[in-house]
């Protein structure tokens, strides 16, 4: 189908995007992983789900790891975010190894993970307060970030009482109040229905602008990555491993109908290919033709 | 299409596979699971024709050749009691073939004391039929005075009516006794035999089913009953058995909860401590009693102990599976906030387990009072428990019953009570958000607190 569209190739940039990422590799490095592996150990013995990877991202950078399922994305970015112990390998964060889970690095999980017994304020509140603060000041702050996420007129309701999206937007203002190093994020739009989701793709963008906040997206929608990201970690299973990683080619500020722009066909295009590699022996074999209704009933 | 459409208004049918019934008709079945077996009961209890294979007797009477003494509300069973009839019949022919024989070997005073205890014989009748209280019933010139009364037609039996064979024997007797003396005077009852009333009675349940309404009545004159100072009332014996319920069971919660959140927390304290709880619970706490009064001695302590020993490696194992069933999400979501140790079980594990350790207590709270008989039974019996066991030794089955009512009630009552403060205490939790209070527990909201009970969510005004 894309075959009969001329498509320029994944790697063309504009000049605006080529300036862009030479401008981006001058910003200080934020995330340096550093031959980072993970085995399991189950029953049939030890099981390698991340052979060792290195990758960067850069302050400010938004970057998507795309990859089929069970190839360990939530594996590495629970690693990341101090979850999972790793099983070799180092990563530094702004030069330095955190040990353990903390408040620099925020996560946003894909499952709901706000407090249910805390309203929308307190659930914000809840790190600043876990981190030392006290007083108005704390429910001060956290207001503002309900204002980012929009959520002013649920600031006192309970978790229960919103819909998937909303519960996703408390998360993330929850996770931002730390004002993290980086922020993880596992999928947290999976649940949601399509026009929730690109709403909440908006909102991110919106966000991330607004907040010093370098974020680092898992998610299998290849659309959703292009659309976010700078650059794209795309993995492969068995064990899990880095294919490429690509940058996109797609101009800043983004909008939903780059959706259909060349840029982004191609980068999509080259997105597909990684992840579900052409093979020929059955892509040749045509189905057997069998009828299995009767003469008067076309459909086409 | 076909079910459910009357009136225009939707019912759900009431045979429907996992599907809730509409509030009505759960108030209507609730209500129905305690009237049903109330109206099995009433019906077992009422109706001569279904079952009733005893005779409870109305009036007794002392058979001369068998030294059993029966007394009146004894019950007998339906085939021994005509052949009871049958020998006070023979016994009266004896009684008055004597006389006709003038046999003068019995003297006057044997003769005056058989007399006595005949005449005394009516006063189950009298008491029944209210006509002499049961203090009154003790005194001969009472008794007397009765005898004369129902000769002379002034009082007849309500309750307790004589048969006419019984009404004859009433006349012959009192013509005797009034040509000796008008009123009584035991040196001058008639030195004739005087023949026995013939014993009457209905047919009624053995003595360990009784009607309902003579649990009621019996209930309410045990709680009632001006008790000797020295002997505790029913009301100081409830008390005594609350006491024992619930300090056993506060302590065992006291000192189980923390320890099973740490459990429920800490592997370590789970692998250190669980297998020892697990394999102590299986001793059946009873066992300890006498080792328990050894050691706390008589009185309360043991029986407090043996409540806590009944529930508190339950409660530990319970709280510990109620920990680990948090979310562990919740606690990695708090991690990446910052959280860490003392202010992870603070502020994320103790609020995210209340509503179901909330939960688990009610049902421990169950648990302990199914130790409270075997409890009060240990060192010096006390509370309900006494009462219970005495009553059940005499079968006095009437009091026995409304003891364990009681106690049923009670635990019954405190549970719905809990149950229905969930929604309350808990606003965030899904159930809160339907509105299906607890029947006591709305009595009791509208008690404590009228417009929490009308506004329609979580007490809180919108
Ligand atoms: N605790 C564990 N013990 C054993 N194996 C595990 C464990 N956690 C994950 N795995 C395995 O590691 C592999 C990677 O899991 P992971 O959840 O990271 O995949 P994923 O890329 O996030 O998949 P998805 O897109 O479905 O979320 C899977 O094959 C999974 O079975
Ligand atoms: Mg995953």
């Amino acid at each position: 189908m894309s075959s009969s569209i001329e498509l320029p190739s994944y790697k063309e940039q504009s000049e605006d995007v080529r300036t862009r990422f030479a401008e981006l590799y001058q910003r200080p490095i934020k995330l340096e992983v550093e031959g980072l592996s993970k085995s399991f150990t189950t029953a049939k013995g030890s099981v390698e789900v991340l052979s060792p990877i290195s990758f960067n991202v850069h302050r400010r950078e938004f970057v998507s790891v795309i990859g089929p399922s069970g190839c360990g994305k939530s594996t590495l970015i629970r690693m990341l975010a101090g979850l999972e112990t790793l099983s070799s390998g180092t990563f530094l964060l702004d030069g330095q190894e955190p040990s353990g889970p903390g408040a620099d690095r925020g996560m946003v999980f894909q499952g709901y993970t706000l407090f249910p017994w805390l309203s929308v304020k307190k659930n914000v509140m809840f790190g600043l307060e876990v981190n030392g603060k006290s007083g108005a000041a704390v429910e001060q702050e956290a207001m503002q970030w309900i204002e980012l996420v929009g959520l002013t007129h649920a600031a006192d309701k309970y978790p229960r009482e919103l819909s998937g999206g909303m519960k996703q937007r408390v998360a993330i203002a929850r996770s931002l109040a730390n004002q993290p190093q980086i922020l993880f994020m596992d999928e947290p739009f999976g649940a949601l229905d399509p026009h929730t989701r690109c709403q909440m793709q908006a909102h991110l963008l919106q966000i991330w602008r607004n907040v010093d906040v370098t974020i680092m997206f898992v998610t299998h929608d290849l659309d959703e990555a292009i659309y976010l990201s700078d650059r794209i970690l795309v993995l492969k299973a068995n064990p899990g491993e880095i294919l490429e990683y690509v940058e996109v080619p797609v101009p800043r500020p983004r909008t939903p109908e780059q959706l259909l722009s060349p840029e982004f066909l191609a980068i999509k295009q080259r997105l597909e290919e990684l992840i579900h590699p052409k093979e020929p022996e059955r892509d040749d074999e045509p189905l057997p033709n069998i009828r299995m209704t009767g003469i008067g009933d076309e459909v086409e | 299409m076909t079910n459910g459409k009357k009136n225009g208004k939707v019912t759900s049918p009431w045979f429907a596979i996992r599907k809730d019934l509409d509030a009505r008709q759960r108030l209507t079945l609730s209500c129905l699971s305690f009237i049903l077996p109330l109206v099995a009961w009433a019906f077992v209890s009422y109706s001569p024709f279904i079952w009733h294979p005893d005779v409870k007797l109305h009036i007794s009477a002392d058979r001369s050749d068998v030294t059993t003494v029966y007394t009146a509300g004894d019950h007998l069973s339906k085939t021994y009691f005509p052949e009871f009839v049958a020998a006070i019949r023979s016994d009266n022919l004896e009684i008055l073939a004597s006389r006709e024989s003038g046999d003068a070997e019995s003297r006057g005073s044997s003769v005056r004391r058989a007399n006595l205890k005949i005449m005394r014989h009516i006063s189950d009748a009298a008491i029944a039929n209210d006509w002499l209280t049961r203090v009154e019933a003790k005194e001969d010139d009472l008794l007397y005075g009765v005898w004369r009364d129902v000769a002379e037609g002034k009082l007849s039996g309500k309750k307790v009516k004589f048969s006419e064979e019984n009404l004859a024997i009433i006349n012959r007797n009192w013509e005797l006794m009034s040509a000796s003396s008008p009123t009584f005077s035991s040196r001058d009852l008639p030195e004739i035999p005087l023949e026995k009333l013939v014993p009457q009675g209905v047919s009624a349940n053995p003595v360990y089913l009784p009607a309902p309404h003579e649990v009621v009545i019996k209930g309410l004159q045990d709680f009632t009953f001006e008790s000797e100072s020295d002997k505790p009332s029913m009301f100081d014996r409830y008390k005594h058995s609350l006491k024992i319920v619930f300090l056993g069971f506060l302590l065992a919660a006291v000192v189980g909860v923390p320890l099973g959140v740490l459990c429920g927390t800490f592997d370590f304290f789970s692998k250190l401590f669980e297998p020892f709880v697990d394999f102590f619970r299986y001793m059946p706490a009873p066992a300890f009693s006498t080792l328990l009064v050894a050691v706390f001695l008589a009185h309360d302590a043991p029986k407090i102990a043996l409540v806590f020993v009944g529930t508190f490696f339950q409660l530990v194992l319970v709280v510990a599976n109620t920990t680990r069933q948090l979310d562990r999400s919740l606690l990695e979501a708090a991690q990446t906030l910052g959280a860490k140790n003392i202010t992870l079980i603070r502020r994320v594990i103790l609020p995210g387990i209340t509503p179901n350790l909330y939960n688990d207590m009610r049902i421990l709270l169950g648990w302990a009072w199914t130790w409270l008989v075997i409890a009060e039974l240990i060192g010096v019996k006390s509370g309900l428990t006494e009462f219970l066991e005495t009553q059940g030794r005499w079968r006095n089955f009437d009091s026995v019953f409304p003891i364990i009512i009681l106690i049923g009630m009670s635990g019954f009552v405190t549970d719905q009570f809990l149950s229905s403060l969930r929604k309350y205490l808990f606003p965030w939790t899904p159930d809160a958000a339907e509105k299906k209070h607890g029947f006591i527990g709305r009595f009791f909201l509208w008690l404590v607190d009228p417009k929490a009970y009308s506004t329609p969510l979580n007490g809180k005004a919108k």
